[in-house]
């Protein structure tokens, strides 16, 4: 069962930052776990530390209950004794090779048999549609062609982790919508645990099992990609996930209600009473509702912007000074200026403290 | 699995790589460095004689006195150092000009043959050095060294003053004529590397051309002038050939030609004196270029793909020019060749008659009645002048190996450490040679190798010595081009083969090396041309049993025997030239790549 254990994992390229803190995680066998974050919160280096490329600074990282690193005992197992395969964001394809080349390079300095090779070959190449392509030199192919020859290079070597670093970051986007679905396919076809490195909120939402949520080297929230959208542990978390952005709002906080300009929105239970009482509102576009008429739970508006997107209708509106994105499909759109009135739902409003941290 | 210690030393080899060059060349430029300095304050074993009641290896300030202080320090080293300066400044100039306005033209006018010109314009750079001051003598010769007058006279009638014929003038032409390849490379690919959007602004707010010319596209490229300025400057300097063959007859010295009449003979001290004097000028200058140029050079790589200006027409001056530039290249190649080449089958120097005609030099037998050479056979058949022609081949082929391999070692290890403090070392270590100008090299060296030094013997006079001192002069353009082809392949195709398992030793052969295998070739090709043409660097350590094919043209010029000296360089050039082009048909390198700033 190789699950992939990070133990207080720490790692300083110089001795005053750290690229990533005390990070600990569980990354389960056959999950296809999203390390997710914005540049230089430390997800690569952290993919790097599994596949052994990098060396931590401190902890431990443990592969199917084998100890791979240990800062503390000095053991190391050679990244390529770790069983696992590595597709790097610039493909890292050897230009002097041919396609069929670059793909058994692993193969046959591990001397493995001719025959061998052969079947190996022919498996993935047919797998990955390269099979018209073997005789090419890299420089010859499209880069959704030159990713497809950079997984099938990691999967000859048949590993049991697989490890994209940003992977889809090279491609345009209709391209990227389809090696979306291709990468999904593989992940059930191979039952490969994948762990995946992105900044795209959205590749990750759509993709993952499992997302874990970097920041500045920490680790925010590991948990299942609508488990994060739903119930973000912080307002980074809310703030990261989700397109376009969290509404947030300034509220203030009672026992058991929150009152947001004027309006009294009673809460589903309680909360303890060392809450602070000036908080954050976080309302997702799509949990507001927007109509003609005044209703209870609503407060009046005005649009100051149409945003049509062909399946949605997104709109900027204008409550108390305050601007909200909000999504409202309706048979009759909005125009500019039109006097709304915004409803919100309170079983899904989330509510942060002064820290960021989650209140509910 | 292995320990985490072990996987450090062993996979990533750079740190080990990075210390032991650090290592090696401290040894081999720093010490000698120091040496050389030690040498200016002690008394030589000929130079007792000269400072009363001194024991050798005795302390002295003596020779400061003598060579900044005393009556004789304007013959020792003021004059010199005047002469110095004039040349260095108006070659530069010269070759800026020459250069600068070549490359102009091929880049920015519709100039017909611009990839001719621009092959041809590399050439003169690729010559030794001396062969133009050589055919210079044989043109412009007059009676001053004797012998008879040259092929100038000999069409015109028309004697050559002492001024033209000899001295600072020749010296300064014929230097700007080998060096202004650089100043070509530099300019023209900074005009190439302008925005064109840059000048395309300037020209929709109402810029003329020439406008643009003055105030958006040369301040743009004047780092890269400036560059070319002091390159010239620096590499002047250190030249030896030249202005020991045009300055000698009317007895005018630089720094160079200084050092060597005083190390060789019987003032060692002045020697080294003049060598320190020559590197502090030397950084000077790099300095200056490093300080003026290298904080704002980093505009000039501002690149950007907009369309390109439209080349400046020459209307019915098209032709013209271009007929005036090949006319001029060929004056540079072509004329100084055949000159030479004309000396070599002449019996009696300077009578151009049809009974004059001879293969003597080339296949005659050593003979004490036949032309000049008493007792020499000609250049094919002589034993001596084919060992040396030997040694010289063996050598640059010895160097551009031992180069190469540390281009590549070094680069990896630079780019592979980059940021740390022991990557900043080996870089600026590696990059040293590049400011001691050549002659002066030399003579540290032999201030480190002449005598045993702990367990290393006297090296002097072997032939390992002179693949010492070849191998560190060329090494910063091996590194450069090792760093610049590490950089290109950049970590990520290196670590997919550490991930399948590829040990470090498997990972440079099928993978860095394939890769930028024409760079690195290119890396190789540079020490070995230069090597072949190379003079001031050698002159000092060469003995009568290691002579190579340039020191030894040297000793034929001094007893006055030129068609040997000719045809030894005119071998050389054709070798050059041909490898040149050989390695161009086969790798597709151009020399260009190897050489810039």
């Amino acid at each position: 069962m190789p699950d992939i254990v990070l133990d207080n994992v720490s790692k300083s390229f110089t001795k005053q930052t750290h690229a990533v803190e005390n990070l600990s995680i569980v990354i389960p066998d056959g999950s296809f776990t999203t390390l997710l974050g914005p540049s230089g919160c430390g997800k690569t280096t952290t993919l790097r530390m599994i596949a052994g490329l990098d060396l931590p600074t401190a902890g431990e990282i443990t592969i199917g209950g084998a100890v791979v690193f240990s800062e503390k005992s000095g053991a190391f197992v050679h990244p390529s004794k770790r069983n696992l395969g590595l597709v790097f964001q610039s493909y890292a394809l050897w230009p002097h090779l041919t396609v069929k080349e670059n793909i058994i390079f692993g193969l046959e300095i591990n001397s493995v048999s001719k025959n061998e090779i052969r079947t190996r070959l022919e498996k993935v190449a047919v797998a990955l549609r390269l099979d018209s392509l073997l005789d090419r030199y890299t420089n010859e192919l499209s880069g959704g062609q030159q990713q497809r020859v950079a997984i099938a290079r990691v999967l000859i070597m048949e590993p049991s982790v697989l490890l994209l670093d940003e992977p889809l970051s090279n491609l345009d986007a209709t391209l990227r919508m389809e090696m979306r679905a291709e990468l999904k396919r593989l992940h059930r076809e191979t039952g490969a645990t994948i762990i995946y490195v992105t900044h795209d909120q959205l590749e990750a939402l759509t993709m993952s099992t499992h997302i874990a949520l970097l920041n500045s080297g920490e680790l925010q929230q590991f948990a299942a990609p609508l488990d994060i959208y739903e119930k973000p542990i912080n307002q980074f978390a809310a703030d990261f996930l989700g397109s376009p952005r969290i509404n947030l709002v300034k509220a203030t906080l009672n026992r058991d209600s929150l009152i947001w300009n004027g309006l009294k929105i009673a809460l589903p239970e309680p909360v303890s009473p060392n809450c602070p009482n000036e908080v954050l509102l976080g309302l997702r576009a799509e949990e507001l509702k927007l109509g003609r008429a005044a209703e209870k739970n609503a407060l009046a508006g005005r649009i100051l912007t149409v945003l049509p997107t062909g399946a949605d209708w997104f709109y900027q509106v204008e409550v108390s000074g305050q601007v909200l994105t909000i999504r409202h499909n309706d048979a009759v759109p909005f125009v500019y200026d039109d006097p709304v009135y915004v409803e919100l739902n309170p079983s899904s409003i989330k509510v942060f403290d002064d820290l960021g941290k989650a209140v509910l | 699995m292995m320990h985490l210690r072990r996987w450090r030393v062993y996979s990533t080899p750079e740190r080990i790589l990075s210390i032991c060059f650090i290592g090696l060349l401290a040894y081999l430029v720093v010490i000698p460095l120091f040496l050389m300095i030690q040498e200016t304050f002690i008394v030589h074993p000929l130079e007792r004689f000269q400072i009363p009641g001194s024991k050798v290896n005795d302390f002295t300030l003596a020779h400061w006195y003598r060579f900044f202080i005393s009556d004789s320090a304007y013959t020792f080293f003021y004059r010199p150092l005047l002469n110095t300066l004039i040349i260095s400044f108006g070659l530069s100039i010269l070759a800026l000009l020459i250069g600068g306005g070549l490359a102009w033209l091929v880049v920015r006018t519709d100039l017909p043959l611009k990839t001719t010109i621009s092959n041809w314009a590399v050439v003169p750079y690729i010559l030794p050095s001396w062969t133009l001051a050589l055919a210079w003598i044989s043109l412009f010769k007059n009676d001053r060294i004797g012998g008879e007058k040259g092929i100038f006279f000999a069409l015109t009638g028309v004697e050559t003053s002492d001024w033209f014929a000899y001295g600072l003038f020749p010296i300064t032409i014929t230097l700007a004529l080998h060096y202004f390849p650089f100043a070509f490379l530099l300019i023209g690919g900074a005009l190439r590397n302008i925005d064109a959007q840059l000048e395309e602004s300037a020209s929709l707010v109402g810029a003329g051309r020439l406008a643009i010319l003055r105030r958006i596209t040369i301040p743009l490229i004047l780092p890269s002038i400036m560059a070319a300025f002091l390159l010239s400057f620096a590499r002047g300097l250190g030249t030896f050939g030249t202005p020991a063959f045009l300055g000698g007859p009317v007895r005018e010295f630089v720094l160079s030609t200084s050092l060597y009449g005083n190390l060789i003979g019987q003032r060692p001290g002045l020697g080294y004196l003049a060598a320190l004097v020559m590197i502090l000028i030397g950084m000077l200058v790099l300095y200056m270029d490093h300080k003026m140029v290298g904080a704002r050079r980093s505009f000039v790589t501002v690149s950007g793909k907009g369309s390109r200006l439209g080349l400046i027409q020459l209307g019915k001056w098209r032709w013209i020019t271009a007929g005036l530039v090949v006319l001029f290249l060929l004056s540079v190649i072509a004329v100084p060749l055949i000159a030479l080449a004309i000396d070599t089958v002449m019996l009696i120097p300077g009578i151009y008659a049809w009974d004059n005609l001879t293969l003597h030099y080339w296949i005659g037998e050593a003979s004490y009645s036949v032309g000049l050479g008493t007792g020499e056979a000609g250049i094919l058949k002589n034993s001596k002048i084919l060992l040396a022609l030997k040694n010289t081949f063996t050598l640059a082929f010895v160097v551009a190996l031992v180069t190469g391999l540390m281009g590549v070692l070094v680069g990896y290890a630079i780019v592979k450490k980059r940021g740390t403090f022991i990557a900043k070392s080996l870089d600026q270590l590696s990059f040293l040679p590049y400011l001691i100008p050549s002659i002066a090299l030399g003579a540290a060296l032999l201030a480190m190798f002449a005598v045993p030094r702990g367990p290393i013997p006297s090296l002097h006079g072997s032939f390992l010595l002179l693949v010492i001192v070849c191998s560190v002069s060329a090494l910063p353009y091996a590194v450069k081009a090792g760093i610049s082809a590490m950089r290109q392949i950049g970590n990520e195709l290196e670590e997919a083969a550490v991930m399948v398992g590829a040990s470090w030793w498997l990972r440079m052969r099928k993978i860095i090396v394939p890769i930028q295998k024409s760079t690195y070739f290119a890396g190789m090709l540079l020490p070995f041309i230069s090597v072949t043409r190379e003079l001031s660097l050698v002159i000092l350590l060469v003995t009568p049993t290691n002579q190579l094919a340039t020191t030894i043209s040297l000793l034929f010029t001094d007893r006055g025997w030129y068609p040997y000296t000719n045809g030894i360089v005119f071998l050389l050039t054709i070798v050059v030239v041909g490898c040149t082009i050989l390695s161009r048909r086969i790798m597709g390198t151009s020399l260009a790549k190897g050489l810039g700033g």
